[in-house]
């Protein structure tokens, strides 16, 4: 019920920045900004791989040539997961006998890039990539203790996705993209290691 | 430009949030941490013994317990008895007989080991330790416990430790008593009072993920 409402919330906020908009043009002539709410599902780790809709993406840039954008991306996600009560050995002579909420926190930023198929029509189709830093945070919590581990790497997603602008004279229309991120954080909590995140995932906001 | 502003203010906002995790479907369960000496042989031990009272760790200025008639330590070393009899070790009531001894704590205030460690006179003072060697055996004034393995001091308050030691192998040149290994639970508050059914299935499972803790009698 919490997630419906979140999701219900989140879809709020984006209807009201939409409105505020609906009677202006672009923000900045030849650029655009997109505002997302994400769901995304790690791949490559059990660690916490139960997908998601905890996070946010935004998104701005500038066509440099008509069908070639350039651009800023950052976001936000976080994936978490139950374990149930289990004995961990820690080491050879160290054991620790607990549940625990497995959660992982990425937020990957740096340079996105765009090339769009189509210009100033309702539908705008594009395959884009992103490049840049990530930084992840790594999480078991206890009863008692958090155990966590912060970590940086290089992060890559390649996306595709369209905009949609329902009246072609006004560029605020809705977003939609699938993307696949990989970054090269190596993290380590307890007697548990992930050597890369690799996730999957869409966007769903707006555009203008 | 400027209509982008409060967007990317509320972007900005938007960073440091983290969804916490249902931190509800953790169980009321407790931790159950240990750790052991690697080097020991638990095998050759044959007799322990077990204080009848469980010091309490608090802001008091002098040692208080939980008295031997106090239904928690009646719980506590009833549970580690029974384990310990499981597995094959003998009870004696006179230290100087055993050769293990048991050490229960229970920490009500945090700040007591680091705190009055170095200036309270009272009772460890001058020892590295909470339990003085002179405890265990009168003529052991200034021993002091040694372990083969890192131990913490921050310690939760509401949490128990069990220690055992080697009386056995105490080294009369070193003053040094083994610890040969640490039990430590949190999670057994309820209601800001020691949960007996917890703390006892704690020791239960400390002992369960510790096997190798039986004596070659068995």
């Amino acid at each position: 019920m919490k997630k419906i409402t979140k999701i219900l919330a989140t879809g709020l906020l984006m209807l009201c920045l939409s409105a505020t908009m609906t009677s202006h043009a672009q923000i900045l002539k030849g650029g655009y900004f997109t505002v997302d709410w994400q769901f995304n599902a790690p791949v490559s780790n059990d660690y916490a791989n139960v997908a998601s809709g905890w996070g946010m993406a935004f998104e701005g840039g500038y066509y440099v040539i008509p069908n070639m954008s350039l651009g800023l991306y950052i976001s936000y996600h976080t994936n978490n997961k139950y374990i149930g009560e289990q004995v961990l050995h820690l080491s050879s002579t160290e054991s620790l006998y607990t549940d625990q909420q497995h959660s992982i926190y990425q937020v990957p930023f740096g340079i996105a890039s765009r090339w769009r198929f189509i210009k100033d029509e309702m539908f705008e189709p594009y395959i884009g990539v992103k490049l840049g830093a990530m930084y992840t945070r790594m999480e078991s919590n206890t009863q008692v203790y958090t155990y966590y581990h912060d970590r940086w790497g290089f992060n890559v997603q390649p996306e595709i996705g369209m905009s949609l602008y329902p009246m072609p004279f006004n560029r605020t229309g809705i977003h939609l993209a699938l993307y696949y991120s990989y970054s090269t954080n190596k993290s380590h909590v307890l007697t548990y290691n992930i050597d890369g995140y690799n996730n999957i995932g869409f966007r769903l906001g707006i555009s203008f | 430009m400027k209509k982008a502003i409060p967007i990317l203010l509320l972007a900005m906002a938007f960073i440091a949030c983290q969804k916490d995790p249902d931190f509800n479907q953790l169980s009321s369960d407790l931790i159950v941490y240990t750790n052991h000496d690697k080097s020991a042989n638990f095998s050759k031990y044959t007799t322990y013994a077990i204080p009848d009272s469980i010091l309490v760790l608090d802001d008091k200025s002098k040692p208080t317990y939980f008295a031997a008639d106090d239904p928690r330590t009646t719980a506590i070393v009833n549970a580690i008895n029974s384990e310990m009899k499981t597995r094959g070790y003998i009870e004696v009531h006179n230290n100087a007989d055993a050769d293990i001894g048991i050490q229960v704590s229970y920490v009500k205030d945090t700040n007591t080991i680091i705190s009055y460690a170095a200036s309270n006179p009272y009772w460890w003072y001058g020892y590295d330790y909470y339990w003085p060697g002179s405890y265990w055996n009168p003529y052991w004034w200034g021993w002091t416990p040694s372990y083969a393995y890192p131990i913490s001091y921050t310690y939760t308050i509401g949490s128990l430790i069990i220690e055992m030691i080697a009386l056995e192998d105490a080294n009369a040149a070193t003053k040094k008593i083994p610890v040969i290994w640490t039990a430590y639970m949190a999670g057994i508050l309820s209601s800001n009072q020691l949960n007996i059914n917890r703390t006892v299935s704690g020791i239960y499972q400390a002992f369960e993920q510790s096997p190798y803790i039986e004596s070659g009698t068995k």
